[in-house]
């Protein structure tokens, strides 16, 4: 019943995610976090088996630390994707993969864009203009299909975001409860009160 | 140990089938060779057949099955004809052949057809079905083993798909019979179950003339009676490999 | 191959290639993305089409730039399209009881020096190679093109008959297949230049 979804719009990608983490019928918490800044410009949704989710974000979070720490640079958006995609796509292959899915937002600033990269636990990775992954995408996809715009202010992409969000809390059968929000932009990342 | 064994009723035996339908002319087309498996049973068994002389119908599917069901519907055919002493009319048919695809729902007929002819108006008509008897009339379809071949090829060709500008409804006759061949040789180049002969039924409206019919390699008419609808049929050789 | 979809088509013309695939990326039946291109560029008159298997889409194309480049470096020359063939059989076959899930095609010229001949090829997921004459199909879609591009290809087309054989090809092929469509890229290969082009087609 996880959630999340992303989208792009005028020098910004906006982030969310729901807060629940639940075990078979149980919710055993409510404010859970689940969009981790990878960066100064960088943020990742991450959901999927309970324990890889967690482990796998720290991991890319840590590796994207050291890339930085070694280099005197920051991994653009495009290079950390491709990065985290290589690594779920070698881990499939592996004795022990990870099942995490990942919505990656960024903000390159070099060429003063965002960009948004739709990834899953295979190492499919797509570049997308919006995004969801979870039960909400069958909602939210055709939402953003129709309101989503490239151009809109940080407001309108909110607007838009929450339109998506109320459409899974009315039809999804079970109720997320509270999304966590995120944008990054030219000043970096930050959190947003819906 | 107790052994389940079982009884397949149904096998499929390979071919395809075809119809275009024209302003006032309908051509309806299958292949002559019957496979079970990598098997081929026989070279020439024929799928298209001459029902009335305005209606031809093809079936594809499993072949015991299609023989049993044309058998029948030519035997309700018959009774029309001694009841009103008249050939039932084209979308008369076709609603039989529903009723009869229907009738046999829970265990049906493994068969698609192709319904081709003339209508009451006098226009080319197609009609398609699946074995349990949805039907919709169409200006062409492909059924069969090498359907998924032929039908975007068609899509293409016949409804101008993907082209831009102006395009006719209703091809000439002999443009349709070139498209019906040009299908058949594909299919047989790039699927292992058709091949061996190609059999085109060309159905003509009554009062059309048939000049564009004279000279076709392999024609022969089939017409049952005089100042009416006219049947003929073109037989090809397809490769046997 | 069902599970995100596509498909790949080639084809010779008369001093001339083409190469072209659907931009459709699904998850089963949702459509995820309408921009995701199947064709790369290998050298500057060969390209490759991967459908299949998206993740292995990604890690083939990184492995192939890595595989190729390394071949340039010590070769200190440009790979000939028969040879990246088999580099592509090679490559797929060292992973035969594990494979990458994915239907390469190879289209390109031979060197200027071996005459820019035309060269398309294929294989199957464990490497197989069929080299054809005419075209060669791959993906969700490849029995329907097999049937259209049996219907319109015809020998020595030149580089904008090419273009139209390709196109209605792969558009009217992906319309009657659930799996691909959502636009299509081409690319045709002259000795003079590669002219790619990015079609609209039904997004249904």
């Amino acid at each position: 019943m996880e959630c999340s979804f992303a989208l792009t719009g005028k020098g910004y990608v906006l982030i969310a995610a729901d807060m629940t983490s639940a075990r078979s019928i149980v919710k055993m918490k409510h404010d859970e976090d689940k969009v981790k800044p990878l960066g100064p410009h960088l943020l990742m949704t991450y959901s999927g088996e309970p324990g890889d989710t967690v482990q796998f974000a720290e991991y890319v979070e840590r590796n994207l630390r050291l890339y930085q720490i070694r280099n005197h640079s920051v991994l653009r958006p495009h290079s950390a994707a491709s990065w985290i995609r290589r690594t779920l796509a070698d881990s499939l292959r592996s004795r022990s993969p990870y099942s995490v899915n990942l919505l990656v937002g960024g903000y390159d600033v070099s060429e003063h864009e965002p960009h948004l990269y739709w990834i899953d636990y295979l190492g499919t990775m797509a570049t997308v203009p919006f995004a969801a992954h979870g039960y909400g995408s069958y909602f939210a996809l055709s939402l953003l299909d129709r309101y989503h715009n490239p151009s809109a202010s940080l407001e309108e992409g909110i607007e838009t975001l929450k339109r998506c969000i109320d459409e899974v809390q009315k039809r999804l059968i079970i109720g997320l409860g509270k999304f966590k929000v995120r944008v990054v932009d030219k000043d970096g990342v930050r959190e947003i009160e819906i | 140990m107790a052994q389940q064994r079982s009884f397949n009723p149904y096998t499929e035996n390979g071919g395809t089938i075809l119809a275009i339908a024209g302003a006032d002319f309908a051509v309806v087309a299958g292949d002559t060779r019957q496979t079970e498996g990598y098997s081929i049973q026989t070279r020439y068994a024929p799928k298209v057949f001459r029902l009335t002389d305005k209606a031809v119908l093809a079936v594809n599917g499993f072949a015991a099955d299609g023989n049993m069901f044309v058998k029948k519907v030519k035997q309700r055919l018959e009774w029309y004809k001694h009841a009103h002493s008249k050939d039932m009319p084209l979308q008369s048919i076709a609603r039989l052949i529903q009723t009869m695809l229907y009738a046999k729902r829970f265990f049906p007929y493994y068969v698609y057809n192709i319904l081709g002819g003339i209508d009451e108006q006098g226009k080319g008509a197609v009609y398609s079905f699946d074995p349990v008897g949805s039907y919709e009339r169409e200006t062409c379809r492909a059924a069969g083993a090498a359907q998924s071949l032929v039908q975007p090829f068609l899509d293409n060709q016949i409804y101008f798909k993907n082209q831009t500008g102006e395009h006719p409804t209703h091809l000439p006759l002999p443009h349709v019979l070139q498209l019906v061949t040009d299908s058949f040789t594909g299919a047989t180049e790039r699927h292992i179950e058709v091949g061996d002969g190609l059999e085109m039924f060309v159905i003509l409206a009554r009062g059309r003339g048939s000049q564009e019919l004279e000279g076709v390699a392999g024609i022969r008419e089939v017409t049952t009676s005089d100042e009416r609808e006219r049947v003929f049929v073109i037989n090809r050789d397809l490769k046997r490999d | 191959m069902e599970l995100n979809g596509g498909s790949v088509v080639a084809m010779v013309g008369k001093n001339c290639v083409a190469i072209a695939s659907d931009l459709r990326l699904g998850n089963q039946a949702l459509t995820v993305a309408t921009n995701f291109e199947k064709v790369f560029p290998v050298t500057d008159r060969i390209y490759l089409g991967l459908p299949g298997l998206a993740t292995d889409v990604a890690t083939l194309r990184e492995r192939f730039r890595y595989r190729v480049n390394m071949y340039t470096i010590k070769e200190e020359r440009e790979i000939e399209p028969e040879t990246f063939a088999h580099l592509v059989s090679s490559t797929l076959y060292e992973k035969r009881f594990g494979p990458y899930f994915i239907e390469p095609v190879v289209a390109g010229l031979t060197s200027p020096e071996r005459g820019s001949k035309p060269f398309i090829a294929a294989t199957d997921l464990i490497g197989c190679l069929n080299f054809a004459k005419d075209f060669v199909v791959c993906g969700t879609a490849s029995s329907k093109l097999f049937g259209v591009a049996e219907g319109l290809w015809e020998p020595d087309l030149e580089p904008d008959e090419l273009f139209e054989t390709i196109s209605q090809t792969l558009l009217n092929a992906v319309d009657r297949d659930a799996f691909s469509g959502w636009g299509a890229i081409v690319h045709v290969i002259t000795p003079e230049k590669v002219v790619t082009r990015t079609l609209k087609g039904r997004m249904d």
